[in-house]
């Protein structure tokens, strides 16, 4: 496992993402409401460019319990593909569309200012 | 959509870079302002006066009126669903990018020419836009290549731009707007189009889009959602223009014109073929004058791949191309900048053969358009 230090805690304001280099490695990192989170930038579907993307946003939902409405859920934790709008859920990497896709997910922690990004280790 | 059953890569698969691809299908971004120079009076006066009206995806009202962007809810999304080319330049390098070697240009907002009430506007804008095509695009760049348009509102108009350009080295198709058009590609009043393009010796290409529309098969305001519009709009007026084109002998009275389709996916075509056959077995007397049974017709036609289709297994896509025979006949085309293109990476994990590959990807579409392998008319 390698920790690579990929930018001051200043450079991830809450509510954005940034895509960084760590260990050769293109990752999307996100605040999503302080936590933070990282996800590889490659689509599983055709390899876009999945955290290039503008915001993250909020995406819809419906089911039996709220008798089929569409409601506007997940605020701030969806990022869907540029190229072809494929969901994922960032604090998890599932996919949305596809349950059987889950993206790696890799360790971002805050040392001091330092944003710090482990790569080469087991999926968490 | 497949990601666990991608195939192994073979030790002798040629890599995609080193693959001859033809794309069948790009879009680039043509604006009023950008035409007007090239259009006709008093057209020109009306494209100036809608230059600066802000433009919505594929919408600008005047040009290219009434998209799906405009009907529904729009939520947020980091989908970027608008991508557009506004230059040979920027088309050359994002085409390189994936891999494209040469690729055939279709408009963004002409998709919908069917749909403008005015006869004489249409034949006006298809007008302006070949010579733009011509001179902005085509003429720059030896890997594009044009795809010129045939306004279906003044068909004798349309034959006789198919005229003006069937020499033009860089100018190697015919693009049919289905999206809005009435009455479908079949009826006797396009036969101009169909014979201009027989003796230019340029394949026609049918090209539709999402709208709705009082015409057949656009009248899906039955769905209610755009999900359903989408993914039905492009196959069913695909379909629908094949079939009227079999069923009034289009096929037959027009022997030596190719003929292609785009952006239907391929999974229809088995249907179309099947099903005609058997209609056939009953009213063979009302289409007389097909020699052979419609399949047979059907079958010729090229099939671009775009948006392909991804089952769980991709090897039932290989299944697909065969139960039409689409060796020779399935295009590769990418559909790029549009939001719901195809990376050669896609059809790539398809587990064709060595030689389906070639074919699919470049060599079936230097036949249709008649093309060797540097884009140059043969």
């Amino acid at each position: 496992m390698t920790d690579v230090v990929v930018g001051r805690l200043a450079d991830f304001p809450a509510g954005t993402h940034k895509v960084v280099e760590a260990a050769g490695r293109q990752i999307g990192v996100f605040n999503i409401a302080g936590s933070l989170y990282g996800l590889p930038n490659v689509c599983p579907h055709q390899t876009g460019p999945l955290c290039q993307g503008r915001a993250a946003t909020g995406t819809l939902t419906a089911d039996r319990e709220g008798a089929w409405k569409p409601r506007w859920v997940m605020e701030g934790e969806v990022i869907a593909c540029p190229w072809h709008g494929l969901e994922y859920h960032v604090p998890t990497g599932r996919c949305l569309a596809y349950p059987e896709i889950t993206l790696r997910r890799y360790e971002v922690t805050v040392r001091g200012d330092d944003v710090v990004v482990t790569v080469g280790g087991r999926r968490p | 959509m497949a990601v666990e059953s991608q195939p192994k890569p073979q030790a002798r698969r040629t890599p995609l870079s080193d693959l001859l691809i033809v794309d069948s299908d790009v879009h680039v971004h043509e604006s009023p302002g950008a035409l007007a120079p090239y259009c006709d009076g008093p057209w020109d006066v009306a494209l100036r006066n809608v230059a600066d009206v802000p433009e919505r995806y594929l919408d600008i009202p005047g040009f290219s009126p009434g998209g799906d962007g405009t009907l529904t809810a729009r939520f947020p999304t980091s989908h970027e669903a608008s991508r557009m080319v506004h230059t040979p330049e920027q088309m050359a390098a994002e085409l390189q990018a994936i891999n494209v070697d040469l690729a055939v240009l279709f408009p963004d907002h002409l998709l919908k020419l069917a749909v403008l009430p005015q006869a004489d506007y249409a034949a006006a804008l298809a007008r302006a836009y070949n010579a733009w095509l011509v001179d902005q695009w085509t003429s720059r760049h030896a890997a594009l290549l044009g795809a010129i348009v045939a306004c279906p509102q003044d068909p004798e108009d349309a034959a006789r731009e198919i005229g003006r350009y069937a020499d033009d080295p860089s100018v190697v198709a015919v693009y049919l707007p289905c999206a809005g058009l009435d009455p479908l590609w079949g009826h006797r009043r396009y036969d101009p189009i169909f014979d201009a393009a027989q003796n230019a010796r340029l394949p026609v290409l049918l090209h539709s889009v999402t709208v709705t529309s009082p015409v057949f098969p656009f009248n899906n305001h039955g769905f209610d959602t755009e999900f359903a519009r989408h993914a039905t709009s492009h196959t069913f007026a695909i379909i629908a223009n094949l079939v009227s084109m079999v069923s009034t002998g289009v096929v037959v009275r027009f022997p030596d014109l190719k003929i292609g389709v785009t952006e239907a996916g391929i999974s229809w075509m088995p249907f179309v073929c099947n099903r005609l056959d058997k209609e056939y077995l009953e009213r063979r007397r009302e289409v007389p004058f097909l020699t052979e049974r419609p399949s047979h017709y059907v079958k010729r036609v090229y099939v671009a791949t775009q948006p392909i289709e991804e089952p769980e297994r991709l090897r039932d896509l290989v299944t697909l191309m065969e139960l039409y025979d689409g060796e020779d006949t399935t295009i590769y085309a990418s559909d790029w900048p549009h939001h719901d293109f195809d990376h050669p990476m896609k059809l790539n994990q398809v587990p064709f053969s060595e030689e389906q590959r070639r074919k699919v990807f470049g060599e079936n579409a230097l036949e249709l358009f008649g093309i060797d392998r540097a884009g140059r008319r043969r």
